[in-house]
């Protein structure tokens, strides 16, 4: 049985695994290179509803013809019973806007605690839709928004008026009928605080579990609004969407600047996932069989990656670039484990040489999806307490060499060099969105975010040995008395110290910082796919393409829907 | 109202960031006050009391260190609020009573002495014992001690009115006892013409913060606007330039 002390000996002490170490994996570039895995939040939670069978009904469908109107889901869960309650309203096509400071959307959602009875709805029905200018209050826990897809919604709605199914290639190049823009929880707008969510409601204890469950929900009514339009517009010619094409539509989603910050102000729980990833990936390097039924998956798995690949749509000539070079990796991996594969150890070690950083980390992924014996149980593990503690004991001697063990990556930055500080953080009085701005702006400069973890560490280091060389004796605590601006910095150094994976290794302050490369990781671990960066600031994906619907539930389910690819036009339901 | 406790730390950390409080110090200072209303010993009412002068410690001397040996501290806040300086001083007791298996620092100059209680609880839960005492009042004297036992996740907290005369030399003083042989469980005791005595226990501070967690906080809408007022100090006007810088 794995437990929290099994894990910390797998990664620490004599028995410890081979994870990579902090220096190869803690670099933004990679970590803005990882892709979806079967450890993702989306893959986590779907495994949980089909295995354990919840019970996801309709309550209320309150529809009108054009698929206006409210609907509830009664959601009964082995420790819980919760309701998911859409409002659809009419949105004018030039008010609709996936920006944040949007304020008004197609459709708004909510999952709340228990059963909700008249009264209760009605007062959702005042707030909910009004999204940040409105109040809920703790018995709700995720809020969120979504508007459709004017690529596809009326299309599809269309064809299946007419009988006929949507054409699968057109629906491939944008994957979804709606685009959520933002998915509220954690305590904001007057809603239940994770605390309460993680101490009370066990089926969504996890990191992001309650919010990713709200996009499957937005994901199953669209489809069904979808229908229900489609059939009240011409209900003689109407059919139904064959099921293999339903799946294949996921939910859109824009995700800007607003997800940076917390990937630097959280950094034991990011350090944690990136540490259940790795640990994965040590124990099938170390534990992880190798026969000819493995090569068979492996080279299946390395061939719909490759068809993915090609199904993403994106106009970013980066990314362009980058997932044709993906393409020309799996090429070369599939070459080489068709001749020469006989070790994890040695393919690792052959993508280290051969391919790009995509290349690398979709080769990760693809052992992660082989062997879910090695790696599902880990995904209980993705909780830790964000404590940032001080050590006041330790010596200042120990906390240089700290310093310039784990934090050697900012004093090898040359924070003086021109355009080293040149970026940065904001936040706008237009909604608190965070914004990147440059620190010629005095207004900016002032008021920037605490983002530059690395310079802050670099001037900390200088602080501290000029402090060391009067006080070589002195410990932590007697530093902090004397230093109080370092205390916030040393605590996250000595904290991170305790960690295995610690810190984001960049100077997120440098002018040429790629912002989308915090996005990319922090919704690879939600298990997005088909990412289409809009700039360096804000990406497109797609959420739960491939995913079981909720008629799928009871059924048979084996668990692999990673990376989909689109399927055969006309094939038979 | 009604605010959850992430928003209620968000806006706070705000308000302080714009109020010059230093990096760490600004988490820090948001955190002691969510934590006694969270635990039910009215942070937001010591904050309300604060307020009006929450931009002043910007201008005043860090503290600075009068005595010191292996066991002992005194320690000058110079006027300062326990919010941005109280912290280091239990964490300079810890260290000492890890090296001399007990310790004693006095903090002279300090406002706002209740919150230590996050910082006291912060230390307890890394295991080690601590105790703080403090007087309070310009006419009539109150005193206060909150202490935790090693290992534990809530402190204990007892007050009462006094016969003391105002001007005690412990007036804005802090005594923080700390151990890590000795479990110190201290409360007033009453056979000193104390009056109107509160105990409130470990198990008490449990159960309140229980409710917090399940219902939220309750805050006035007054002062819940001017948290944010003040916290919009650190937000940028809104222009073209800015709006590039959102990507879009």
């Amino acid at each position: 049985m794995t437990t929290s002390a099994t894990i910390q000996n797998s990664m620490t002490g004599d028995n410890a695994l081979p994870l990579r170490p902090p220096s190869q994996v803690m670099n933004l570039e990679r970590l803005g290179a990882l892709h979806q895995s079967r450890l993702s939040f989306m893959r986590t939670l779907v495994r949980r509803i089909m295995r354990e069978r919840w019970q996801i009904e309709p309550a209320r469908l309150d529809l009108d013809a054009d698929g206006y109107g409210t609907v509830v889901y009664e959601v009964k869960a082995p420790n819980g019973l919760f309701s998911f309650v859409l409002f659809s309203h009419y949105l004018a096509p030039e008010n609709r806007n996936d920006r944040v400071i949007a304020n008004e959307w197609d459709l708004t959602m909510a999952l709340v605690e228990g059963r909700v009875d008249d009264s209760y709805l009605e007062q959702l029905h005042q707030n909910v839709p009004l999204q940040e200018a409105g109040r809920v209050d703790s018995r709700v826990f995720v809020l969120s928004r979504a508007n459709r897809s004017a690529r596809t919604f009326d299309y599809v709605v269309d064809q299946l008026a007419r009988g006929e199914q949507p054409d699968v290639e057109r629906i491939t190049k944008v994957g979804y009928l709606y685009r959520t823009t933002a998915v509220y929880g954690s305590g904001k707008l007057g809603m239940a605080d994770w605390e309460k969510v993680f101490s009370k409601h066990k089926d969504f204890a996890r990191p992001f579990a309650a919010e990713m469950f709200v996009c499957l929900m937005l994901r199953n009514f669209s489809l069904l609004q979808a229908e229900h339009i489609a059939r009240h517009k011409a209900p003689d010619t109407f059919q139904t969407m064959q099921p293999e094409i339903k799946r294949h539509f996921g939910i859109g989603n824009s995700t800007g600047l607003g997800m940076a910050p917390f990937l630097v102000n959280h950094p034991v729980l990011i350090s944690q996932w990136i540490g259940m990833r790795e640990l994965a990936l040590a124990r099938i390097r170390v534990l992880g069989g190798i026969n000819s039924l493995v090569k068979q998956t492996l080279n299946t798995l390395i061939g719909r990656c490759a068809q993915h690949t090609r199904d993403t749509a994106t106009e970013d000539a980066w990314q362009t670039a980058s997932n044709l070079q993906v393409l020309v990796d799996l090429d070369a991996l599939q070459s080489y484990v068709a001749t020469d594969f006989d070790t994890w150890d040695g393919l690792i070690a052959w993508s280290e040489q051969n391919c790009s950083l995509q290349g690398q980390e979709m080769l990760v992924s693809i052992m992660l999806e082989i062997y879910p014996e090695l790696v599902d149980d880990l995904e209980d593990f993705h909780n830790v307490e964000e404590l940032l503690d001080l050590d006041p004991i330790m010596p200042l001697v120990q906390l240089k060499e700290v310093i310039e063990t784990r934090y050697n990556w900012a004093l090898a930055t040359d924070f003086n060099a021109e355009g080293a500080r040149e970026t940065c953080w904001y936040r706008s009085e237009e909604k608190m969105e965070p914004r990147l701005g440059n620190s010629a702006d005095e207004e900016a400069k002032q008021k920037q975010m605490a983002m530059g973890v690395g310079y802050a560490v670099s001037k900390c280091y200088d602080e501290l040995c000029r402090y060391i060389t009067e006080h070589p004796q002195q410990n932590t605590a007697r530093f902090m008395v004397a230093r109080p601006k370092m205390r916030g910095i040393v605590r996250r150094i000595q904290t991170m110290n305790r960690c295995i994976y610690g810190d984001i290794q960049t100077n997120l302050l440098d002018r040429n910082v790629l912002p989308i490369h915090l996005l990319r990781c922090k919704l690879a671990f939600f298990g997005v796919g088909k990412f289409d960066p809009r700039s360096r600031l804000w990406v497109r994906n797609t959420m739960f393409q491939g995913a079981p619907l909720l008629e799928d539930i009871g059924k048979a389910f084996n668990d692999d829907w990673f990376m989909p690819i689109a399927p055969k036009q006309g094939r038979p339901c | 109202m009604n605010i959850s406790m992430n928003e209620l730390k968000a806006a706070l950390r705000r308000c302080f960031e714009a109020s010059q409080y230093f990096g760490g110090n600004y988490e820090d200072a948001a955190n002691m006050i969510l934590w006694l209303e969270k635990h039910g010993l009215k942070g937001l009412a010591e904050l309300e009391r604060l307020l009006p002068y929450i931009t002043e410690d910007t201008d005043k001397q860090l503290s600075s260190m009068l005595y010191e040996d292996s066991a002992s501290a005194i320690i000058d806040s110079h006027g300062r609020s326990a919010l941005n300086c109280i912290a280091a001083s239990v964490d300079l007791a810890h260290a000492k009573a890890l090296i001399n298996g007990i310790a004693t620092v006095t903090v002279h100059h300090c406002h706002n002495r209740m919150f230590v209680l996050k910082a006291l609880t912060d230390r307890g839960r890394c295991g080690i014992s601590v105790a703080a005492y403090w007087q309070n009042g310009t006419h009539t004297v109150t005193e206060h001690v909150a202490a935790i036992k090693a290992g534990a996740r809530y402190p204990s907290y007892s007050e009462a009115v006094t016969n003391l005369s105002a001007g005690s030399d412990l007036k804005q003083t802090l005594t923080i006892i700390c151990s890590s042989r000795v479990d110190l469980t201290a409360s007033l005791q009453l056979s000193k013409g104390n009056r109107n005595a509160r105990y409130i226990s470990p198990d008490d501070v449990a159960e309140n913060k229980a409710h917090s967690i399940e219902h939220g906080i309750e805050i006035e809408r007054d002062l819940w606007d001017r948290i944010n007022q003040i916290g919009t100090g650190i937000l940028v006007e809104n222009n073209d330039q800015s709006r590039q810088g959102a990507g879009y």
